[in-house]
């Protein structure tokens, strides 16, 4: 028994292991093969033919790109992420800043798409064809179908510049820069922290326009899968018959068909929370959110690789993180797994 | 699920109701500047490139002179007090002014400005070029720049070129920028003389200091207490990376921030109406033009290079595509600079093309493509261009990509025609304009000059070459205006690779209370004599 489970460990240890060196390689070819010169971002248009050669030696990027590619992993066995070229620090000391602003931003946005999609789904799917559900799924479907960027800047000009209701683009206001202490990275428990309620509120106020309209769009996807996993339960025999024996509609939603889907809605929602982490790019551009997601396509876009490859390896690791996480869940869940 | 909601129900409603009412203005002692600050790299006045990081680093850095905002050709005194030129033009001596210090306190002294120089040539980073252009070298620095004593520096020029346009290169943010020996050089790791320790640090001695940069986030500065000239009206200068236009121009509308770098021409001109809010638009560096690849065999021909340039719409494209980014302009020497000329006053002119086409063996034009980078005003200059060369027969087909993918093909020398930017100019001397643009030592494929856009090009005349190092050289002012008169003319009449069709300008939009900023084309902006009005 011992023996089986520590092969199935070990098994299960191998294919991560796997993934995340096939995804190194798969986005350390595409980088180098997209037709962007990190070296001629740091030398710039008119450096000359010497100056170049020279910083393309100090980086590495005269090599071949198999030696190239040897020397990083080389690296990255011994706990060295390299520099980034955009920043000059340590690529970890960059993630360390840019994650807790996207954890805080997709954090937000998954409660609100979570918090508002599932109910929403689970409505619609009971109200099915009335016109309840027809409005849901027009609202959902103008999330979902919706340019992010633009519901952000039309979400710009109607609460912030209009209405005034909240803050512009940036984690903060200018004039609250700097006054709590970064402990965390996350401004919101480093102001409760320091016990700055200015702060915290001030932080809350620029973070929800760009976390709802996130959460919009995940809102969007939520809803609709719920919907559609509520039906094919509503549609059950077992939900007539719980009917029939004579239980209130309520619980035989909550407690028989609800019970029935959580498992499906856990790994829903976890997706869209590792696809928030990941994918926010537009919106942290147009709300000039100093998350992940503009870092990596930013570095992305002037080959900046020691970082872009320690991004891909991190989401790599969220991904599998949060596979295994709803897989726990799922034993929790669903009794038959046990 | 109801406990979720117990949760965020109250987040949501108590953000929005007990919030602190959001300020309509920025505190009266700090100034907010929104720009995209996407191309800053680095922070150290050695290795920096491009526009985004001179405009930071010119209030934390002072150099020997400063570049007059106005009046392009004229240089002020900044750290040194005065300076005279030799009699046989090969060396400068600036004398320091007394009394002023780095950020750190430790004083100013011509140790300072020679180390500062030394390091410059021997880190030979991006800013370097300026100087290895008039011969300067790693191996020649400790030769050319010395200090015969604390106030004194001498600056011994390796190659004859003219003293001013050294002088002017000296008043550069990079290349002139003069940094605190003793502050830097006790962060030298490993001999590399603080280079990874300016990236985020400064070492300065100007109005401010580099309080935080947040690569694509923000740069704050700092008000230098230490400061020698008058002082800075700010105490601090907080810069935000905005990335969208858009958002520029709505903070600007509201107040949070008072200056925005970088608008898009149609946000500019939103802003026109709006009385809160003023735009101020000054000369630039550069220009926009259209360059043809002489490896082609139909640009080789110079009826076909002549027909190109009656296939402009130059008043149009000025008009419509390039409204606060650029000024009708179709001489290779920027307007302001010493000897340029009035513009040729070249026009569309169809008719005249297609004889000058069937001249050169194309009566009825030929298909080619057209580079630019997917940007405005690039795409919409390509595009109208390609609508005036498909009235002469040319069918341009446009290819649009990243900085790398246009440039990149330029600099490979693998293209037919690209819209593009550049041409020197930051440099107010008239041989910045014409060593960019025209100008081509060496025409095999091996040199890889790729900072000539004339090698880029692959245009090759010796004449031109010759005139433009005689121009550099002419000791006589008077004849030096005239030598860059006659080099327009020629250019104008041997239709080289480069034909501008604007030069660039810079537009910024600032809060209608701001007073006392004045843009100046070299990019060096003083935000020292910034003042809020209210």
């Amino acid at each position: 028994m011992g023996n089986e489970r520590l092969s199935a460990f070990t098994r299960q240890a191998g294919t991560i292991l796997a993934t995340l060196v096939g995804l190194l390689i798969l986005t350390f070819c595409i980088g180098r093969l997209m037709p962007v010169d990190p070296v001629r971002a740091i030398v710039g248009e008119e450096a000359d033919q010497a100056t170049y050669e020279m910083v393309a030696e100090r980086i590495g990027a005269n090599l071949p790109l198999y030696q190239q590619f040897v020397r990083y992993m080389n690296d990255l066995l011994h706990g060295d992420f390299g520099i980034s070229i955009r920043t000059g620090q340590p690529v970890i000391n960059d993630i360390l800043h840019v994650m807790p602003a996207t954890i805080e931003l997709a954090t937000f946005a998954i409660l609100f798409g979570a918090g508002f999609g599932i109910p929403l789904g689970i409505l619609a799917a009971v109200r099915r064809n009335q016109p309840v559900d027809h409005v849901i799924r027009f609202v959902t479907l103008i999330g979902h179908s919706m340019p992010i960027f633009w519901t952000g800047m039309i979400g710009l000009i109607v609460f912030y510049a209009v209405l005034d209701l909240v803050g512009g683009g940036g984690r903060i206001s200018d004039y609250y820069i700097g006054l709590v202490p970064e402990t965390t990275g996350f401004l919101l428990i480093d102001a409760i922290l320091a016990g700055d309620w200015e702060v915290f509120w001030d932080a809350v106020n620029h973070l929800l326009l760009p976390a709802s309209i996130l959460g919009y769009s995940s809102m969007a996807y939520i809803t609709r899968m719920t919907r559609s996993f509520m039906l094919d339960q509503l549609n059950q025999e077992y939900i007539t018959t719980a009917r029939v024996k004579g239980l209130s509609k309520g619980r035989t939603i909550w407690h028989h068909a609800f019970a029935n889907i959580r498992v499906q809605l856990v790994t829903i929602v976890a997706l869209a929370y590792g696809s928030l982490l990941e994918g926010a790019v537009l919106i942290e551009t147009v709300f000039s959110w100093p998350g992940f997601g503009q870092y990596i396509t930013n570095n992305m876009l002037i080959g900046d690789m020691n970082a872009v490859m320690t991004c891909v390896l991190l989401v790599g690791i969220i991904f599998i993180a949060l596979n295994l996480l709803s897989d726990a869940l799922y034993k929790i869940f669903d009794p038959r797994t046990r | 699920m109801k406990t979720l909601l117990k949760v965020i129900g109250p987040v949501l409603l108590g953000s929005t109701l007990l919030s602190t009412p959001i300020l309509a203005e920025t505190p009266p002692n700090m100034l907010v500047v929104g720009f995209s600050m996407n191309n800053i790299l680095t922070l150290d006045p050695a290795a920096i490139t491009g526009k985004e990081t001179v405009q930071v680093l010119t209030n934390i850095y002072d150099n020997l002179v400063a570049l007059n905002a106005v009046n392009r050709s004229q240089v002020d005194p900044q750290l040194a007090e005065s300076w005279t030129i030799s009699d046989d033009n090969t060396a400068i001596t600036f004398k320091l002014r007394s009394g002023a210090t780095f950020a750190s306190g430790n004083p100013v002294t011509s140790t300072d400005v020679v180390w500062s120089f030394k390091r410059l040539m021997k880190l030979n980073l991006a800013q370097a070029s300026f100087l290895k252009t008039h011969g300067f070298s790693a191996a020649n620095a400790d030769a050319s720049f010395t200090a015969p004593d604390d106030q004194t520096v001498v600056v011994k020029l390796p190659k004859k070129v003219d003293p001013q346009i050294i002088v002017q290169t000296l008043g550069i943010v990079g290349p002139g920028s003069i940094l605190d020996s003793k502050a830097v050089m006790q962060h030298d790791k490993g001999g590399d003389m603080g280079a990874a320790w300016l990236t985020n640090n400064s070492a300065g001695s100007g109005p401010f200091t580099l309080g935080q940069w947040q690569s694509n986030e923000r740069v704050t500065l700092e008000q230098n207490p230490k400061y020698w000239g008058e002082k800075p009206g700010m105490r601090r200068i907080m810069m935000r990376h905005l990335a969208e236009s858009q958002s520029q121009r709505l903070m600007l509308e509201k107040g949070d921030i008072d200056i925005a770098y970088s608008m898009s021409a149609a946000d500019l001109k939103a802003l026109e109406a709006n009385k809160d809010v003023k735009i101020q638009t000054n000369g630039g560096s550069g220009f926009y033009y259209l360059a043809v690849s002489m490896k082609d065999e139909k640009f080789q021909k110079p009826k076909v290079r002549e027909a190109l340039r009656y296939l402009i719409d130059y008043q149009g494209l000025n008009d419509s595509v390039l409204p606060y980014f650029g000024r009708l302009r179709d001489r290779p020497i920027q307007t302001g600079l010493l000897g340029a000329l009035p513009n040729a006053g070249y026009k569309l002119d169809v008719a005249k093309a297609k004889a000058l086409l069937a001249e050169a063996g194309y009566p009825d034009g030929f298909s080619t493509t057209l580079r630019a980078i997917s940007d405005v005003p690039f795409m919409s200059a390509a595009t109208a261009i390609q609508a005036t060369l498909a009235q002469a027969g040319i069918k341009a087909e446009i290819i649009t990509g990243a900085g790398d993918q246009i440039y990149g093909a330029m600099r490979e020398r693998k293209y037919e025609l690209i819209v593009g930017r550049g041409g020197g100019g930051q440099l107010p001397h008239p041989d910045s304009n014409l060593r960019a643009i025209v100008y081509n030592p060496d025409n095999s494929d091996q040199a890889k000059l790729t900072n000539f856009q004339g090698w880029r090009t692959s245009f090759y005349d010796e004449k031109i070459n010759k005139m433009v190092d005689e121009a550099l050289i002419e000791g006589n002012k008077d004849k030096q205006l005239k030598n860059y008169q006659d080099i327009q003319s020629y250019y104008a009449e041997m239709v080289p690779a480069i034909q501008p069709f604007s030069e660039v300008v810079d537009s910024v939009g600032f809060r209608a209370d701001i007073k006392g900023l004045e843009l100046n084309p070299s990019w060096s902006t003083q935000l020292r004599t910034v003042k809020k009005e209210r």
